[in-house]
Formats: C-alpha cells, sequence, structure tokens
C-alpha cells in the first residue's frame, strides 16, 4: 500500500502538467479575441485613465481643477444628467404602461408591436434628428398643428424641451425591450389572487407588481441613464454641436478644428464615468434592499 | 397567457387604447418621414401639397449615395465577420474548457455598453492618430471597434445557443464516436450555433448601418459611410434627406425581420 | 482473467475524493449495474471507464488490453447519456450513422448497418425525424442505436431511464435487456434505482461514498445485505438494536439485525408453524398504509416499531388501529449487518 502511495506522487504531478499543456492549446484560441479586445476596447480606456491625469507628461489634477472651475463643462454636466434624468423616468413610465397592458392584448397585435419596437429601436441617432426636424421643427407639421388651435406660440425644437422629446422618443423602444421579459415574473393568478382578498387594481400594483418588478425596472433604469448620457449622435445632428451637453463637449476637445485638448477631455471623461459608476452603486444598494435579497 | 379578468370589458378597452395610444405617437416621425419623403413641397401648411417619386430618383442615381451605402455595407460585413471569428471560437472555449471565465466575460462584454463611444473615441483618437499604426482616419479602425459594439450581442446569443444544448455531453458523445474535438466542433456545435448566429448578426448589422459616433469621430469624411453621407447632407432638401432615411430604414426594417425570422424557435413535432 | 478488470480506480477532484481503489470483474456479456445513491460517485466511475474522466490511480482492462491512458476515441466503448446526447442538427438516421461515418466507413455500407440497428431498436419510419420532433422513448432508442451501430467491446449507460415516466421506462428496460442479451454485448449500467437494477443485472455493484460496498447477484444483495446501509437502500427494511434482537428472536449478536418486513408473519390460531419460526410476540398495531396488494402495518413490540407487510387478503381481515396481534419471525431471513 505505502509503495503504490510513493509510486503515485510523481505520477500525479506529470498529470498536472499534462493537463495544464492539454489547455494551452485552447487557450491559444482565446488570444486572437483578447488582443483586438485589448486593442479596441481596453487599451482606449487606459489612454483615458492614464491621460486624464498627465499635463505635459507628468501627473497632476489641473484637468480635474479645470472642470471644477469652468462653468460651461459644468454646464454639459447638468443639462446632460438634466436630460438623461427625465427622459430615462419618462420613458421608462411610458413602457412600463405599454407593457403592462401588451401583456393584457391579442398575441398577434403584441408580436406585431414588440417587431415594431424592435425596429424603431434602430430610429435613432442621425435619421430621428432629421424626422423630429420635419415634424417639429419651425415649419413642422405638428409645430403647425398645435400653433393653429393656438396650444402653443412657437415651440423651440433645438432647446432643451425638444431635446427631451427626442431623448424620450429613443428611450421608450429600449425600455420596452428590456421590461417585456422582466414582466413574466408576474404571475396571472396573483392579480386574481389578490383580487379574492379585496384589493384593488390599484393596489395589487402599488403593493405586489412594482415590488416584484422593482429590480428590473430599476436595473432598466440604469440603462437608461448611461444610454441617455452617452448619446451624441443625435442631439448633435439636431444641433450641430450648439447645445452644451458633456458628449458634445468631449468630442469637441479631440475632433473640433482648433483647441483640441484630448487629456482634458480625458478627465471630463472620467468624472462622466464615475457619475455612472455612482449612479450604478446608488442602484445596486437600492436592488440589494428589494425583497428578492431578503428571501 | 393573460386571462379574462374580473372587469374584461372595461380594462380591455383601456389596453388597447394604452398601446395604439403609444405605438401611433411612436409612428408619427417615421410616418412624418415617409409622406415629406414622398410629397412635392410641403412648406407652411399641416399637409403636403403633392405626391412623388422624384426624390427617391434623385436619391438612387447619386453616385455619392450609392458608394456611401456600398462603404456601410462593406465596413459592416467586414466587421461582423471579423466578430464571428473572434468571438465563435473564443465562446467555445469559454464553455468547454473554461466555464468559469464566463462570469468575466459577461463583465467584459458590459464595457462597450458602460463606456460611451465617445469616451472610446478619446482613447482611440490618440493611441492610433500618429502612432506606428496610423488607422485613424482608414475604415480599418472602424471595423476594429464595430467588433467592440457587436460583442455584447453575438456574444449573448451565441452563449445562449451554447446553454440550450448539453455541450459536454454532446462532445462525450461525439469523441466517444471516434470524432475529435475539432471534428466534434464543426460537425455539431457549429450547426447549432446557426441559428443563434445568423439572428445576431442581422440584428448587429441594423444597428452597425446605424452607427454614426465612431465614424464621424474617427473617420468623419474621409471615408464617407452612409450616416456622414446622411449628415452631410443636412443642407440639402429634406425631401431628399427623408427619402434617404427612409431608404436607410426599410433596408434596417429587413434586417430585423430577417433576425427575428431566424431567431424563431421552432416548432416541436412530438408524435 | 475476466473480460474487464479494474484494479485499484481511484478519482479526486482537488481534495475531493469521488471514488477510492475500486475493484471490479465483468465477464463477457455479463450486464453488471453500478447501484447507489446519487452522489455515491457512480457517474464519475462510469465516466473514467469510458475515458471522459481521467484517473488518479489504478487501471482498466478490456480484454487483455491496458486501456487506462487511451483516449476516449481509442477505447471501443459507446455510450448512453442520461441527456440524450443526441446531435439537435441531425436527423436520427445521421445520429446514427455519426460514429460509422468517424471511422472512414463507405456510404453503402454505413447505410445498410444504420437500417440494421434502426430495425433492431424498432424505429422504422422515423430515419428522417429530428430528435425535437421525437418523444422520450424514441429519443433513448435512437441514442441506444447510435451506441450499438460501432459494435462497442463495452456498452455503457447512464441513468438512460431517469427521465422517462413509468409505462415506457417498464417497456424499454425489457427492450434493453433482450437486446443486451441478443449481442451478448458486456454491458455496466448506471441506476440509483434499486428495483430496476434487481430486474436487469446479473450482478450489483452496490456504491455508497465512493466505494463499492457489495458486490453480488440481485438475491444476495437483498437477503444478505453485507451492513445497515446496503439493508435500507435495498427495498424496505427493520433495523432492530441488539438489545431488541435479544428479546425478539433470542439472538445474541454485537450488531444490528435486519428483518424484511415480508418475513415477519401474523400467528394463525390452530395452525403449525416450522422449527424456524420463532415464538410469538405480543405486538400492538399503530397504523396502517394500504399498498394495494400488500398492506403494511406499524405494530409496536417490546418498545419497538417494526414494519409488517400482509397480503392484502380481503378487506374483512384488514386489522384496524389499537388491535392486538402476534407476531412471529422467520429466523431465516434475520441478519445481522455491521454499521
Amino acid at each position: 500500500m505505502t509503495s503504490s502511495v510513493i509510486n503515485t506522487q510523481p505520477r500525479l504531478r506529470q498529470q498536472t502538467k499534462v493537463k495544464w499543456l492539454k489547455l494551452l492549446k485552447p487557450g491559444l484560441c482565446l488570444l486572437p479575441f483578447a488582443v483586438f479586445f485589448y486593442l479596441f476596447q481596453l487599451a482606449p480606456m487606459l489612454w483615458v485613465v492614464v491621460n486624464s491625469f498627465l499635463v505635459e507628461q507628468s501627473w497632476s489634477l489641473d484637468h480635474y481643477h479645470e472642470i471644477f472651475n469652468s462653468s460651461f463643462i459644468q454646464q454639459g454636466f447638468r443639462n446632460s444628467l438634466w436630460l438623461a434624468t427625465w427622459s430615462s423616468v419618462i420613458g421608462l413610465a411610458i413602457a412600463v404602461l405599454l407593457v403592462s397592458s401588451l401583456r393584457r392584448i391579442n398575441s398577434k397585435i403584441r408580436d406585431g408591436v414588440i417587431a415594431f419596437t424592435n425596429m424603431s429601436s434602430n430610429f435613432a441617432g442621425v435619421p430621428l434628428a432629421f424626422a423630429f426636424i420635419i415634424i417639429l421643427g419651425v415649419n413642422g407639421a405638428l409645430t403647425l398643428l398645435l400653433k393653429q388651435y393656438g396650444l402653443i406660440d412657437s415651440f423651440n425644437l433645438y432647446g432643451q424641451w425638444g431635446l427631451l422629446a427626442m431623448y424620450v422618443y429613443f428611450q421608450i423602444p429600449l425600455a420596452v425591450l428590456l421590461l417585456y421579459p422582466a414582466f413574466d415574473a408576474l404571475k396571472d393568478d396573483w392579480q386574481d389572487a389578490a383580487a379574492l382578498l379585496g384589493a384593488s387594481s390599484w393596489q395589487y400594483w402599488r403593493r405586489i407588481a412594482l415590488p416584484v418588478l422593482s429590480p428590473a425596472l430599476l436595473g432598466t433604469l440604469i440603462i437608461l441613464i448611461a444610454n441617455a448620457i452617452g448619446a451624441y449622435a443625435s442631439v448633435y445632428a439636431l444641433t450641430s454641436g450648439n447645445y452644451n451637453v458633456v458628449t458634445v463637449r468631449i468630442a469637441s476637445l479631440v475632433s473640433g478644428d482648433l483647441f483640441l485638448e484630448p487629456n482634458l477631455a480625458a478627465a471630463i471623461s472620467m468624472v462622466l464615468m464615475l457619475i455612472l459608476a455612482f449612479i450604478t452603486l446608488i442602484n445596486q444598494w437600492l436592488i440589494a434592499r428589494s425583497y428578492h435579497a431578503k428571501s | 397567457m393573460p386571462k379574462a379578468n374580473v372587469n374584461s370589458n372595461h380594462s380591455a378597452i383601456w389596453h388597447k387604447t394604452v398601446v395604439y395610444g403609444i405605438v401611433s405617437v411612436m409612428l408619427l416621425p417615421i410616418l412624418a418621414t415617409l409622406v415629406y419623403s414622398l410629397s412635392s413641397s410641403w412648406g407652411a401648411t399641416i399637409l403636403p401639397d403633392g405626391f412623388t417619386l422624384d426624390w427617391y430618383g434623385q436619391l438612387l442615381s447619386d453616385p455619392r449615395f450609392l458608394a456611401a451605402f456600398g462603404r456601410s455595407l462593406l465596413i459592416c460585413s467586414a466587421s461582423l465577420a471579423l466578430s464571428a471569428i473572434l468571438v465563435i471560437p473564443a465562446i467555445f472555449v469559454v464553455f468547454y474548457y473554461f466555464p468559469k471565465l464566463d462570469k468575466l466575460m459577461n463583465l467584459l462584454i458590459l464595457l462597450p455598453f458602460a463606456v460611451p463611444p465617445v469616451v472610446s473615441s478619446v482613447g482611440l483618437l490618440q493611441l492610433y492618430a500618429d502612432s506606428a499604426w496610423p488607422i485613424v482616419g482608414t475604415p480599418w479602425i472602424l471595423i476594429g471597434t464595430y467588433f467592440t459594439i457587436a460583442l455584447p450581442f453575438m456574444y449573448r446569443a451565441i452563449a445562449n445557443s451554447f446553454s440550450a444544448i448539453h455541450l459536454n455531453d454532446l462532445m462525450d458523445a461525439a469523441h466517444l464516436l471516434g470524432a475529435s474535438t475539432f471534428q466534434a466542433f464543426w460537425l455539431i456545435v457549429l450547426p447549432n450555433l446557426k441559428k443563434g448566429l445568423l439572428a445576431s448578426l442581422f440584428l448587429s448589422f441594423s444597428f452597425l448601418l446605424g452607427e454614426f459616433v465612431f465614424a464621424n469621430l474617427l473617420v468623419g469624411t474621409r471615408y464617407e459611410t452612409l450616416q456622414i453621407y446622411l449628415y452631410n447632407m443636412r443642407q440639402t432638401s429634406g425631401h431628399f434627406t427623408s427619402a434617404l432615411v427612409m431608404t436607410y430604414f426599410l433596408f434596417v426594417f429587413l434586417l430585423t425581420w430577417l433576425a427575428s425570422r431566424f431567431s424563431a424557435k421552432p416548432a416541436a413535432i412530438s408524435e | 482473467m475476466s473480460y474487464v478488470n479494474v484494479t485499484q480506480l481511484t478519482k479526486r477532484f482537488g481534495d475531493n475524493t469521488v471514488f477510492n481503489d475500486i475493484h471490479f470483474t465483468v465477464e463477457q456479456g455479463e450486464f453488471v449495474t453500478l447501484l447507489g445513491p446519487s452522489g455515491c460517485g457512480k457517474s464519475t466511475l462510469l465516466r473514467s471507464l469510458a475515458g471522459l474522466n481521467p484517473v488518479d490511480g489504478g487501471e482498466i482492462w478490456v480484454n487483455g488490453e491496458n486501456i487506462t491512458h487511451h483516449s476516449p476515441q481509442q477505447r471501443g466503448i459507446g455510450m448512453v447519456f442520461q441527456s440524450y446526447a443526441l446531435f439537435p442538427n441531425m436527423t436520427t438516421a445521421e445520429n446514427i450513422a455519426f460514429g460509422l461515418k468517424m471511422k472512414g466507413m463507405g456510404q453503402q455500407e454505413i447505410q445498410t448497418q444504420v437500417q440494421q440497428v434502426i430495425e433492431l431498436v424498432a424505429l422504422k419510419g422515423k430515419e428522417k425525424h429530428y430528435p425535437h420532433q421525437l418523444s422520450g422513448g424514441q429519443r433513448q432508442r435512437v441514442a441506444l442505436a447510435r451506441a450499438l451501430v460501432v459494435k462497442p467491446r463495452i456498452l455503457l449507460l447512464d441513468e438512460p431511464l431517469s427521465a422517462l415516466d413509468a409505462k415506457i421506462r417498464k417497456h424499454l428496460r425489457q427492450q434493453i435487456r433482450d437486446i443486451q442479451t441478443e449481442l451478448n454485448l458486456t454491458t455496466i449500467f448506471v441506476t440509483h434505482d434499486q428495483e430496476e437494477a434487481m430486474i436487469l443485472s446479473d450482478r450489483i455493484f452496490l456504491m455508497n461514498q465512493g466505494k463499492i460496498v457489495q458486490q453480488g447477484s440481485p438475491e444476495q444483495i437483498y437477503t444478505q445485505p453485507a451492513n445497515e446501509f446496503v439493508a435500507q437502500f435495498m427495498g424496505n427494511t427493520n433495523l432492530v438494536s441488539a438489545s431488541a434482537a435479544k428479546q425478539l428472536f433470542n439472538l445474541d449478536t454485537p450488531h444490528k439485525v435486519a428483518i424484511r418486513p415480508e418475513s415477519i408473519y401474523v400467528k394463525e390460531a390452530g395452525r403449525h408453524y416450522e422449527p424456524h419460526i420463532s415464538s410469538p410476540q405480543l405486538g400492538v398495531i399503530k397504523q396502517h398504509q394500504l399498498l394495494g396488494n400488500v398492506i403494511r402495518y406499524q405494530v409496536e413490540v417490546h418498545d419497538c416499531e417494526l414494519s409488517v407487510d400482509l397480503l392484502n387478503r380481503s378487506s374483512e381481515r384488514l386489522l384496524a388501529n389499537g388491535s392486538q396481534l402476534e407476531l412471529l419471525f422467520n429466523l431465516n431471513e434475520i441478519q445481522p449487518v455491521s454499521a
């Protein structure tokens, strides 16, 4: 017995070595993927992180100081956050309304609506901005219609309300697509059970459906906010870069015709990422407090 | 599935109103663009003056449009081919040899979502503008970055196909029947990914076609893609750009329709 | 030397020993079963025999050849998986032909062989069906055909029936046994179902916690359990402590004693009993369950609760809870068992 134990020891080591070699070849299959991912995703991120702290090749917080001293950059952040928050909340509310009703409707119509939503999620960026100019621009059909009925005096599509309308428009399809599967968690029996126990439709939503859905709602909200803060194409195309949001600020510092300041752009990017990280953390904390974590 | 509810008549009307109402509002910009692209002129009036197909004729005979469209198709196809070649073997290796890496991969593929394209562009411009590998301003940098945008969708779709099959059992069975790992991958794993892969390819194609940020910041007019062309045409007639938008949207419609056809589950016919 | 020889086989995952020092032999054409509760290591052992999990020690010999370090492709072992593992992109015929294709066999020859085995497992007419178009039982037969067509030296079956419903399971297990006998195929079957094991097997290897705790024919294992685990795993049994055994059976033993519920009788007045039947003991019925053709009484005797199975002859003879009766024990069937 003892001899066999002694014999197996070197054998075992040999086997682990063989096992390691066996995994080398499949590991190599991961390499091209890793290289490309590094070159086009990780390396640019790292560049941003490092260079946000560099002024003329030496470490410094000057760029961050500049951000805190520039009311122009801060206005960009304020505008971005305002648009992101309101467009996300409104978009989410509309999506909840749509999805909850969708589940109670003829399945053919439902599939049609989902297919349409899928498609309209691609109606964003430059084409969307053009479409908005057509209906809500100075001579847009809807603007004229509303003017004729005396509902508005004029509508400035190129200001915050016009942008908000457009942001809400591109948030809705995304929110619907993210929420639709989450509503599977709601069992139809619950509403019947609640009704038999004397709860009204509103009470069912308030006490049962919303708490069950809260993690999904919070998760969707965070994606919407990130989506809106990062939006660039639509606002750039609508206002030709004249409305001050943070992505336009960053882009103008790296691709404008004059005053290129990539390192300041990196610092603004870092603050933007930190804000997103902070929102995500609050979100995680809220999800952890929801009933899922307590079970 | 929805059951008839207690006060069903009343609520059915409510649900229909909600769905049709929201969908109509969502349809409005698209329909307006369509009407605009078909109308001869639509000035300061609520309804257009007359209808014409001239704008489409103009568009389709514009060589600059055709060239831009061709460039977009080329870049999107190349990016997706690259993504497929990089992602499929990687996922197979992760699922079969290093299943613990799946968690890490799921985190990594969130990065293209979490980092706005504008932020990535800052780094990409500096890294590849004047370096030994000056690809800024060329289609090559777009192919690389488009791989990262398509990655989350392709990874999720293909990973879902992998979880839908008993990968380890299938590989074991193939090995016992005499197949090498490569044969098993080629003859069994790959054919089973086909549907998920095609669906994700068409889906990725449709939103890569609409990508503007990277195209504008990294390449711009030096290699004019469809979206850049669209943006550069903003000063011309709105009818013309509408026809352009609708042509683009028709194409996206086709791609999403193809994607949904492939992602539809096969009906199980049990006997 | 036997057809299959397994010696000192050991497998660990990290610090966790899955099975240790496994020895057994299987004769050619024999149907043996690895039986045990889930997590006892039986499936891992089976996979190790197939070469799908490398072992950490010991040897596997088949027909005088050491195959311990052969790859799965070289072993000539067929296996049917619990999940069927049918290739979803291939039809029934393509699935079955796969192994022959890998061998480089000609198209014509493949077709005849596939046709033969399809007839053997009664799947005619389903050649062009995809796995998702087949019922569970049909899928399992495709999996069986796919493993059989390459003429494996050994057939391994990993809980092949567990995903099927009871009726199909009974039918299919008989079919598997018939085909196995017809082909005289050396077969190792893994299951956690003791009934399935007893019906099918020539011999059973009962496993627990990574060890084979007893091997033998179904009868041996049922009637002569080597220890408490075996006695309890193989059907219902009464385990009585050594002190109770002294009172009930007048038996001196340091061990617990096992007696099956069907080896306890109720004394009938005026009937003559043979000497291996014990003297009567007075008991009280606590509960009873109707199991169909059998009634199971829980009877308290000397502070010891025993299960007693009686044939359900007529409803009039049903004994009510609380009634007294005299129990007799078949002393030939009592079995001292170590812990």
